[in-house]
């Protein structure tokens, strides 16, 4: 029966004897996708209770398919005008894949340090889950060992309230936990820092939204203990004044 | 009776040639969409052997130029006339710098002639013309597309009709109607943007001042337990269609609203429509206040007459509808996307030059509990262990509660479908845990109109199909996707992930169960065979294109008859370009 068939398939399709076979040469109907995106979460322009300027940006770069993704993260800022380098707060690139329909698993390396000349950088292994967590809580949450065996754990969670089709409100909290006591990097274990920020955002078009902004920054537990004994604020306030941006 | 649609027919023509404003627009829209009307002998490319050539040209859509994709100059393509029994001789030059095909939907026809690239052919190259040759066995209405990347979404595409053999189309006159959606965006953008910005098209989001006035109006409890299932699932409610009016330009015959696509007759005319969606993305709801239609085939199948208000034609979709205007005054055609987010219109008139009233568009609609596969768990009262309580939730489901208990049970509802115990993986971000048979709902933002809307269950095809048949063998689908990646499926798997083809035994009676795992609704179209719709009614209505709502299982029987290799897919361009796509092969 089936060598039947396969007979009068041949016999109906001539030049297509060896239909299903003779493909090689015939494009796919469907290919793999691959694409790639540039989104500056932040970009902003920062003044804080201390009267300090800051250049602020949060930029993560991808390139790849649904499952296997390279991904490129930053952080950073510069105080304007105080003759100091730009902090680099992180560089991270990471191999990224989905394990489940919210959820990626990235790992890679990642530096960090003052951009002089002469500073040295820190480099570390990371390792992230990201994703989207129930009731649309979009999270990063990383973990790193730095070549000193100092390891520290950052949580970043951002949430949007629709305003109308074109405006958010939207809170963003991070917190910085150091599971390790550092002495070259003067960290104190336990959870050392929190940031909350709040911010307003419009977009005039789905890539290019601006937005103005508020956030509290403050030193936790043992961090916050050895700012005080040095004498310094444990806490900042600022308002922020940015775009967010994707290409 | 012929010579009666004869002599109409010659007035027709002789009016045609007095009105030159109508052939003047003929140079920017498909000259057989002019608005004189047309008899059903009056046809536009019916020659033997048909000569159609692909181009790029700019064009005038709507008030602005852009570039579509033309054939014979035209976008969409020209009509194509054929008559059963003939045989269809169709050379298709390419003046593309790609690769390009052309797919004619829903006609049987040999694999090789298919037209789908990497399954039937390796598609025609540039400045190469395919011959394309088979008997045309069937009648009716159906269209013509490409079938390479995304080139539909550029108007690549045209409506094909075929003449029965005894010339009788059962009305004193028909009009071809083709819709589709126009955007200026290049495709590939458009792709790129569902791909990396969820949501990007849609702007209906529920907003929180929306949640508020819910608070409001039923309490903070009842407004939780709604909004709690969607964020746990981090869904949308008011994801109806994934592009959608902010981009789209909605056209009617190449025209938009404000061209006004016409279409002739006299009162007490049988007018036969034959209504097309040649969209890429969108479903439409399409009705012409004041007149009832008749629905008389679908799919280009004929079905026993069923009169309806308004029907929704899912994209691919064709039906056949018969109305009488009896008044001498004009009738508004009136196409809604079932999202709400735009329209298109055309009239229906005694004379050119006037216009009905255009209805305005209506609400956003809101997708409810059975979007969830939890409609039969409401009625049946059958939780599962879950914990939540379905009195407080999907407040608009009531109605539906109320109507399924109405329905006879079809062959679906008594196959269990199984899930893989994983899940279907990261591709897929549901699984509906308690799918249930939807054919007799009308769809979403059609459950409380006050007239009547076509539902699946009313179609019954005009006489049994050659096989009898029962199923001998089963074989189950799940339709699946992962909208934050916009990753689409069959089981989970993208076309690229899957090792070969889904396997029909040549000759053999198949069941095929498809069930909905997404918030999504999913036209799917099976290539080469018809499929027979299980909806209780015999003889079965027969389809090339079925659609799915979400969380919905239905059950299809098909006959195996066509050897070699032919597309299955979900006929949502970007959902088919993501992955949403298989070859069956029948050997």
């Amino acid at each position: 029966m089936y060598g039947k068939s396969l007979l009068v398939g041949a016999a109906l399709l001539p030049g297509l004897a060896v239909a299903g076979h003779a493909k090689e040469d015939w494009p796919e109907p469907v290919k793999e996708y691959y694409t790639g995106q540039v989104l500056f979460d932040r970009l902003e322009l920062t003044r804080t209770n201390e009267e300090e300027n800051l250049a602020v940006w949060d930029v993560m770069a991808w390139y790849g398919g649904d499952y296997h993704r390279v991904v490129f993260k930053s952080e950073g800022e510069n105080v304007q005008d105080d003759g100091e380098p730009t902090d680099l707060e992180s560089a991270e690139l990471l191999y990224g894949y989905l394990v489940s329909p919210f959820w990626s698993f990235q790992a890679g390396v990642g530096t960090r340090g003052s951009l002089s000349s002469n500073a040295s950088m820190e480099n570390y292994a990371v390792v992230s889950f990201m994703g989207l967590a129930p009731y649309w809580f979009e999270m990063d949450n990383s973990l790193m060992v730095n070549e000193e065996g100092d390891v520290q754990f950052v949580s970043e969670t951002e949430y949007e309230w629709q305003l109308t089709q074109t405006s958010y409100l939207q809170p963003r909290i991070e917190f910085t936990a150091n599971l390790t006591d550092s002495d070259k990097y003067e960290r104190q274990s336990g959870l050392s820092n929190l940031r909350v920020g709040l911010r307003y955002r419009h977009e005039i078009s789905r890539e290019f939204a601006p937005y103005i902004g508020v956030y509290w920054n403050g030193a936790l537990g043992n961090t916050a203990d050895e700012m005080k004994r040095m004498g310094e604020d444990t806490t900042e306030t600022g308002v922020v004044l940015g775009a967010r941006v994707w290409f | 009776m012929s010579n009666e649609f004869n002599k109409g027919r010659r007035k027709f023509i002789k009016s045609a040639f007095t009105v030159a404003s109508a052939l003047a627009i003929a140079k920017v829209a498909p000259t057989w969409a002019v608005p004189q009307g047309r008899s059903f002998k009056d046809q536009v490319l019916t020659n033997d052997e048909i000569d159609l050539t692909i181009a790029k040209s700019p064009l005038l859509v709507g008030n602005k130029v852009g570039t579509p994709i033309t054939i014979n100059g035209q976008m969409p393509g020209p009509l194509i006339r054929l008559k059963e029994g003939q045989r269809a001789k169709l050379n298709v030059t390419n003046r593309l710098s790609e690769d390009t095909s052309i797919h004619w939907h829903g006609i049987i026809l040999p694999e090789n002639m298919d037209g789908v690239p990497g399954v039937s052919f390796e598609g025609i190259k540039p400045g190469r013309t395919f011959k394309y040759r088979y008997d045309v066995e069937q009648n009716g209405t159906y269209w013509y597309h490409s079938h390479s990347g995304l080139q539909e979404q550029l108007g690549h595409l045209g409506p094909l009709v075929i003449e029965p053999k005894d010339g009788d189309i059962g009305a004193d006159r028909e009009h071809t109607i083709i819709l589709s959606d126009w955007t200026f965006e290049d495709p590939d953008e458009v792709f790129r943007n569902l791909k990396v910005a969820e949501g990007y098209y849609n702007y209906q989001k529920r907003t929180i001042f929306e949640t508020f006035e819910d608070v409001r109006q039923q309490g903070l409890e009842k407004t939780w337990k709604q909004r709690e299932m969607w964020g746990q699932m981090r869904m949308s409610p008011r994801d109806i269609a994934d592009v959608t009016g902010s981009t789209y330009t909605y056209l009617m015959n190449g025209r938009d609203s404000q061209m006004n696509w016409s279409a002739l007759f006299k009162p007490g005319e049988k007018v036969r429509l034959r209504i097309i969606n040649g969209s890429a993305m969108s479903f439409f709801d399409v009705r012409i206040p004041g007149l009832e239609m008749t629905v008389v085939a679908a799919d280009g199948q004929p079905v026993k007459p069923v009169p309806v208000d308004e029907f929704r034609i899912g994209v691919a979709e064709t039906y056949d509808v018969i109305v009488q205007p009896k008044q001498n005054k004009p009738y508004t055609i009136y196409a809604e996307s079932f999202d709400r987010s735009g329209y298109v219109r055309g009239t229906l008139t005694p004379e050119l030059g006037l216009e009905a009233e255009v209805p305005e568009l209506r609400q956003v609609p809101e997708r409810g509990m059975a979007a969830m596969g939890m409609g039969a768990m409401a009625m049946s009262g059958d939780m599962k262990g879950n914990s939540m309580n379905m009195k407080h939730m999907g407040g608009n489901n009531s109605h539906m509660t109320h109507k399924m208990t109405h329905k006879k049970e079809l062959p679906v509802e008594n196959i269990k479908i199984k899930h893989r115990e994983s899940g279907h993986g990261a591709g897929a971000a549901m699984i509906a845990t308690n799918p249930v048979s939807r054919l007799h709902e009308p769809g979403i933002g059609l459950e409380d109109v006050d007239h009547k809307v076509l539902v699946y269950t009313d179609l019954v095809g005009a006489h049994e199909w050659p096989d009898t048949r029962d199923p001998e063998r089963q074989i189950e689908l799940h339709l699946t996707g992962n909208m934050e990646r916009y990753m689409w499926s069959f089981d989970g798997q993208k076309f690229t992930e899957v090792d070969g083809p889904v396997q029909f035994h040549h000759g053999e009676r198949l069941r095929l169960v498809m069930v909905n795992d997404t918030m999504m609704d999913h036209p799917i179209h099976l290539h080469g065979m018809w499929m027979e719709l299980e909806n209780g009614q015999y003889p079965r209505p027969r389809k090339h294109t079925i659609s799915l709502k979400p969380s919905e299982k239905v059950s299809l029987l098909i006959t195996a008859d066509a050897p070699g290799s032919w597309a299955f897919h979900c006929h949502l361009l970007y959902h088919m370009k993501a992955g949403m796509f298989r070859v069956v092969n029948v050997a």
